[in-house]
């Protein structure tokens, strides 16, 4: 055999097993997939985009996943987490969010619940501890998620328009934090960031009813 | 959130679904800390290196064997 055969043998040899290892694991791949699907959801949601339509198909392309018993324990709880994060920031004023956040509860009593938390209490400490170790998790909290960010995005000023869209639909406080210290960390560099700092004050004014100036 | 790691290689065999093998080969990179403790993902993720290696040294030869 020459060593052209001998590749062109190896290499439908290596496609083949690949094949059969891809096929063998195509079930566990289609749930996958829909996890996948409803991650890049609750993504989209965080960031303050408008899910509605993709979650309705999602749920209904899923469905059979759930009744089929193809969602187990783990996959199930982990979408117990997703539907919280989406949960969080559907406008309960538009009937289509509350058409969805009834179904998310359906999904609930099937078992997409969020796993336990074991959760360890602590003496209380003093409150200016409490304060610093709050400061401290914002830090840690913000750095992930604008490192996850960078991944995806690249620009400080799309960031923070996603930053500042999360403040206005989120429920966590965090991020009208984290769009204040983009907002000064650019003013210091030089950028216009006026646009931003009326936003910002927009915002704050709806959540935390603040007339005060950062 | 899905870790970035466990979509990587989620999206890796995605990708050799497709027999899209250099993509899932990038994927299987991003994904390296999580493919070094699972055991079938680390074997497709080197059949699928070897896959590749194969592939450029065929497409070699046949530059050879045309000129």
């Amino acid at each position: 055999m020459s060593r052209l055969e001998t590749l062109k043998k190896l290499e439908s040899t290596l496609e083949s097993f690949i094949s059969r290892a891809v096929s063998a694991e195509a079930s566990r791949l289609d749930t996958a997939r829909s996890l996948d699907t409803l991650d890049e959801i609750a993504r989209e949601s965080l960031r303050g985009r408008y899910i509605n339509n993709r979650l309705a198909r999602w749920m209904s392309e899923s469905r059979k996943f759930l009744d089929n018993g193809r969602f187990n324990g783990d996959i199930l709880s982990r979408i117990g987490s997703l539907f919280a994060d989406i949960q969080s920031g559907l406008d309960m004023a538009d009937p289509e969010s509350r058409k969805l956040h009834g179904e998310i509860e359906g999904w609930k009593m099937a078992g997409a619940v969020p796993k336990r938390k074991l959760v360890l209490k602590a003496p209380a400490t003093a409150p200016s501890s409490d304060l610093l170790d709050l400061y401290l998790q914002y830090l840690k909290n913000e750095y992930e998620y604008v490192a996850n960010e960078k991944e995806r995005q690249g620009h400080i000023l799309t960031i923070l328009d996603d930053v500042l869209k999360s403040a206005e639909a989120k429920i966590d406080p965090m991020y009208i934090h984290l769009a204040g210290s983009l907002i000064y960390f650019m003013k210091n560099r030089g950028y216009k960031v006026t646009p931003f700092v009326k936003r910002l004050k927009d915002i704050e004014r709806l959540k935390l009813g603040r007339e005060d100036d950062a | 959130m899905t870790p970035d790691s466990e979509k990587a290689c989620f999206k890796a065999l995605v990708a050799l679904q497709n027999r899209d093998y250099a993509t899932a080969s990038s994927y299987f990179k991003m994904a390296q800390n999580l493919v070094a403790k699972n055991a079938d993902l680390r074997i497709l993720s080197e059949a699928t290196e070897i896959l590749l290696a194969v592939k450029d040294e065929l497409r070699e030869l046949e530059m050879v064997k045309e000129s």
